[in-house]
């Protein structure tokens, strides 16, 4: 069996069980079917550098000043804790067809605390998972498999690439991905659009061919979500005391091609 | 029909409204109806229907270029018809409603357009010849003299319509208003006329009611009979659209903008089957392409809208006019019915200039005599239990107290108004002359409604003080009264805690929703008491909203009944705003719409019932895509299923707002909500320019 690569330096903050939190989003429009509550969990292994939530990235309480004044972001919650805020929400979210959505970050950075979280939640209110697929395997399958829906964000099929713009090599998460497609649990892709990264021709034929070939495997996949890029990316990073250097040319168009996938794929989107 | 876009003539119609071509073209004398009223030693009655007959024959017939409906005014003033001093004296001993005329009620217009203004005559004039006596021959005689100048000036423009070889304005004035439109463009015609009429006759916050009921069955009739296709429906909506902000720079109202000329759309027929047809969308998506800032347009709601509607609505609040306001049936009818609406009325229902339930035809209801400040209950309520070492059941017990006065003194002073008479205005609702006499007198409604102001910002100050006074016991009561008498000058700490630490309405906390409900429940029982003794009212309405109570209450303005509020408790200095009908305290943390909704779903609005949106501000981001817009449909959709009552959604870009204070040239056709209407940014005061960007907002993405 092939092992694959998983770097996660950084969980030594004393946790006692607990997880950080750096927001809770009602009404988030872009995380699922309904009207949603996202959580976003604090602590990403990957480090895009086209990351408009650089407060996720790092596992700890952190400081942002801006002119408005100063705000820590980052808040520990008990799964239980967590859980009862959520539950809340359970009026509203039943009403609304809607849930709750896990993200980042990178929620399985803590996934045993996400899981506690969904278990207490099972049956009570629609769960999406929303991840970067970059997870140990087991933990990756034991929180997806609590999931009623699975939102995956491909970034770059290409591992050079992929280690250059994230950090990382995405081996695991192809992997991750292969397994989430076989095991049929419904799923969407999501790629988010980076001028001149993600919306090459290059990954977009290399997307395609793992759309044709290794995916598609069940009825999981519903669909393909392409995120158009963020101009107010940089946006929050001189308030963490950080320069944002993208590494690319934010101003350049976007190259959309929703019809290249239209035969691969039930259903896409650009959102 | 496909998706609506305006035709060249509906643009160019646009444009020259726009410019205000017209404009210069008043040049119509404003007559000397004293003059004339005194020559004839006229009285009150016939002083009103002289004010009609003399600004009709007054008018100069003008027809603009492109025009298909016509009607543009001439005269820049409608004139008082008593001397000033004489005036006040009709009133003495009584009270005036704002500024004296009948205002902010809605005609039947379905009667109006059904039988034509000349049927309204003989109605009349058959009812006097079987009953005769005094009154309902002044009734006869000044009904008989409007509608004859109405029609007068109907002839008059149809003489200058022929003059310019305008056959089919000619051929339509032929037929409206006098008799009953025969198509949709005669009704639209007739609609247009008469409510100008209304206007020249001094009334102001003229209502439309339910512009998609009464309009629909020409509608569908020429289209059914391929006298007109649905593009062609649409075209005349958008021109009698654009016609409403012809002139209503001459319309009195608070600020430019006020001027109630609003309309309700969608709900359900008077036996409950829902009654949305094709045109409750042409009108959404007629108001979206005109993009201008009348009519107000309203949309009525249940738990299950359908979606398509809804998604259609929120694109025209995309464009940030702030409107449609929704309303939930299946919250409003109940209430209605509570306070004595029979159920087929209440099904009926439309909104006054703002918010306020009303009943087109029916309702004579003076739905804003005032407001009651929760904010000055609560902080007097404070000072005096904290002054005599009483505890937080006695703040809530003076608290009450309070309210009971507030509502007392407002109800004891307005339950004296009087309405002036208005003969055409009578012709115009239901049964009025069949059964009643001049409306000035009644209908069949006559309640009084009072807005319940700044609820927001009076839970939390009583949840502050709840938290930190008597139960963490944090902040002594001679430190909370000595901040406040101060301003939080000098205890800026204490002002950060009160801000930052305590429970706010907004989200879905129980320590603050549930006083909020308390207050209100308050506010309820002391309105349930009303016993008319002597009074041509009869019920009081409390409803949630605040209209510019949220910054007289504050700031205090001339002449008003209701108590001014220093600093409050809720971390409020004096002088800023109080929140605006149902919306967070400003600036104040909140989880987010949910939260908003959760908290304000927790009122019993059965038992309040006189209107005030929740406001919720979205930032244009949200718009995006038809995505994102799907979604703010069905949050409009979750505001219905939590069970509220009215719901505003207003669409801001901060940044251009903020531009626009400072390159007002730039953006002279910005059009912002203000409470219950919408108005250009740059023609408002600064005051309420600065209030627009501070207000809550919600980024959410």
């Amino acid at each position: 069996m092939t092992v694959f690569e998983y770097n996660q330096t950084d969980l030594s903050f004393p946790r006692d069980g607990r997880g950080l939190v750096f927001d809770i989003k009602e009404f988030a429009l872009f995380d699922g079917p309904g009207l949603r509550c996202t959580v976003f969990m604090k602590g990403c292994p990957l480090g895009c550098s086209w990351c408009h939530n650089p407060e996720g990235q790092a596992f700890r309480p952190e400081v942002m000043r801006t002119a408005a004044g100063e705000r820590t972001v980052g808040v520990f919650y008990r799964p239980e804790e967590l859980a009862d805020k959520l539950l809340g929400y359970q009026e509203v979210l039943k009403l609304a067809a809607g849930g709750v959505t896990f993200s980042g970050g990178e929620p399985l950075w803590q996934g045993d605390f996400v899981a506690e979280v969904m278990r207490r939640l099972t049956g009570r209110l629609h769960l999406l998972l929303q991840t970067s697929g970059y997870a140990p395997s087991a933990l990756f399958r034991q929180v997806s498999d609590l999931s009623d829906l699975v939102y995956f964000d491909l970034k770059l099929v290409d591992p050079v690439l992929h280690r250059r713009y994230t950090g990382q090599d995405n081996a695991l998460i192809l992997e991750n991905l292969r397994r989430l497609d076989r095991s049929g649990r419904p799923y969407r892709l999501r790629v988010p659009l980076i001028p001149g990264l993600t919306d090459s021709r290059e990954n977009y034929q290399n997307l395609r061919d793992l759309l044709a070939g290794e995916l598609n495997q069940t009825d999981g996949l519903q669909g393909l979500d392409f995120l158009p890029y963020n101009p107010a990316t940089g946006g929050k990073y001189p308030a963490l005391g950080r320069v944002f250097q993208p590494g690319y040319d934010e101003t350049r168009p976007l190259d959309l091609a929703v019809d290249f996938f239209r035969e691969v794929v039930k259903e896409v989107k650009v959102l | 029909m496909s998706q609506y876009s305006a035709s060249p003539r509906i643009t160019a119609l646009r444009d020259a409204i726009v410019e205000g071509r017209h404009k210069k073209l008043r040049t119509g004398q404003v007559p000397d109806v004293v003059g004339v009223a005194e020559q004839e030693g006229r009285d009150w009655p016939q002083r009103a229907s002289l004010l009609t007959r003399l600004m009709c024959e007054a008018e100069q017939p003008l027809i603009l270029a492109g025009e298909r409906l016509v009607f543009t005014r001439t005269i820049p003033a409608v004139p008082p018809y008593y001397p000033p001093a004489e005036w006040r004296e009709k009133f003495a001993g009584q009270a005036m409603h704002e500024s004296g005329p009948i205002s902010n009620i809605c005609a039947d217009w379905g009667l109006v357009l059904g039988e034509g203004l000349r049927q309204r005559q003989t109605v009349i004039r058959q009812r006097y010849a079987r009953e005769g006596g005094e009154e309902l021959k002044v009734l006869c005689d000044t009904v008989s003299e409007a509608i004859d100048a109405v029609l007068g000036l109907a002839e008059r423009y149809r003489q200058e319509a022929l003059r310019l070889g305008e056959s089919e304005i000619a051929d339509t004035l032929a037929v409206v208003p006098a008799g009953p439109a025969e198509n949709f463009r005669q009704a639209l015609q007739s609609l247009k006329f008469v409510h100008s009429a209304l206007w020249l006759s001094g009334h102001y916050h003229v209502g439309l009611g339910r512009f998609d009921q009464y309009m629909w069955k020409y509608a569908e009739a020429d289209v059914l009979a391929g006298r007109l296709t649905w593009d062609d429906v649409a075209d005349l909506v958008a021109e009698f659209f654009l016609s409403l902000n012809k002139d209503s720079d001459l319309y009195p109202g608070i600020q430019q903008g006020d001027n109630g000329q609003s309309l309700m759309l969608g709900g359900v027929d008077r036996q409950g089957k829902t009654s949305v047809n094709r045109l409750t969308h042409i009108v959404l998506e007629v108001t979206r392409t005109n993009r201008l800032i009348d009519p107000k347009v309203n949309l009525r709601v249940t738990p299950d809208t359908p979606l398509d509607l809804l998604h259609k609505a929120v694109e025209l609040t995309k464009i940030g006019l702030g409107f449609p306001q929704y309303s939930n049936d299946q919250v409003v009818i109940p209430g209605l019915v509570r306070l004595g609406y029979s159920l087929e009325d209440a099904r009926d229902y439309s909104v006054a200039a703002c918010w306020e339930f009303l009943i087109p035809g029916l309702g004579m209801d003076v739905v804003n005599i005032g407001a009651v400040s929760f904010p000055y209950a609560v902080d007097s309520a404070i000072r005096t239990a904290l002054s005599e070492g009483g505890d937080f059941s006695r703040v809530l017990a003076l608290c009450r107290e309070d309210i009971f006065r507030q509502v007392d003194r407002l109800v004891e002073d307005r339950q004296k108004i009087i309405l002036p008479p208005a003969p055409l205005y009578s012709a115009l609702m239901t049964g009025q002359l069949e059964e009643r006499g001049d409306l000035g007198a009644g209908a069949k409604y006559n309640n009084l409604g009072i807005h319940g102001s700044g609820s927001a910002n009076a839970s939390d100050a009583l949840a502050a003080v709840n938290k930190l006074v008597f139960n963490t016991r944090e902040i002594s009561p001679e430190r909370l009264l000595g901040a406040l008498d101060n301003d939080f000058t000098e205890d800026q700490v204490l002002l950060t805690r009160l801000r930052q630490d305590t429970p706010k309405t907004g989200n879905n906390d129980p320590a603050t929703d549930d006083l909020l409900r308390e207050l209100f429940a308050y506010f309820s029982e002391a309105c349930e008491r009303f016993q008319p003794v002597n009074s041509r009212w009869n019920r009081v309405r409390p409803g949630t909203g605040s209209a510019m109570y949220y910054v007289w209450l504050a700031q205090g303005h001339p002449g008003m009944l209701e108590p001014v509020v220093g600093a409050t408790a809720d971390g409020r200095r004096r002088g800023d705003f109080f929140s605006s009908s149902l919306a967070p305290s400003q600036g104040v943390k909140v989880s987010g719409p949910f939260g908003i909704l959760q908290s304000f779903a927790k009122l019993d609005y059965r038992r309040v019932c006189n209107g005030g949106p929740i406001t919720l501000e979205l930032s244009d981001s949200v718009f995006r895509s038809s995505e994102s817009i799907g979604k703010v449909a069905e949050l409009v959709r979750l505001f219905a299923g939590l069970g509220c009552q009215q719901l505003q959604l207003n669409t801001l870009d901060i940044d251009k707002l903020r531009d626009a204070k400072v390159h007002p040239e730039r953006y002279r056709n910005l059009v912002v909500r203000v409470w219950g209407w919408s108005g250009y940014f740059c023609e408002l005061s600064e005051e309420y320019q600065d209030h627009i960007i501070r207000r809550h907002m919600l980024g959410v993405g």
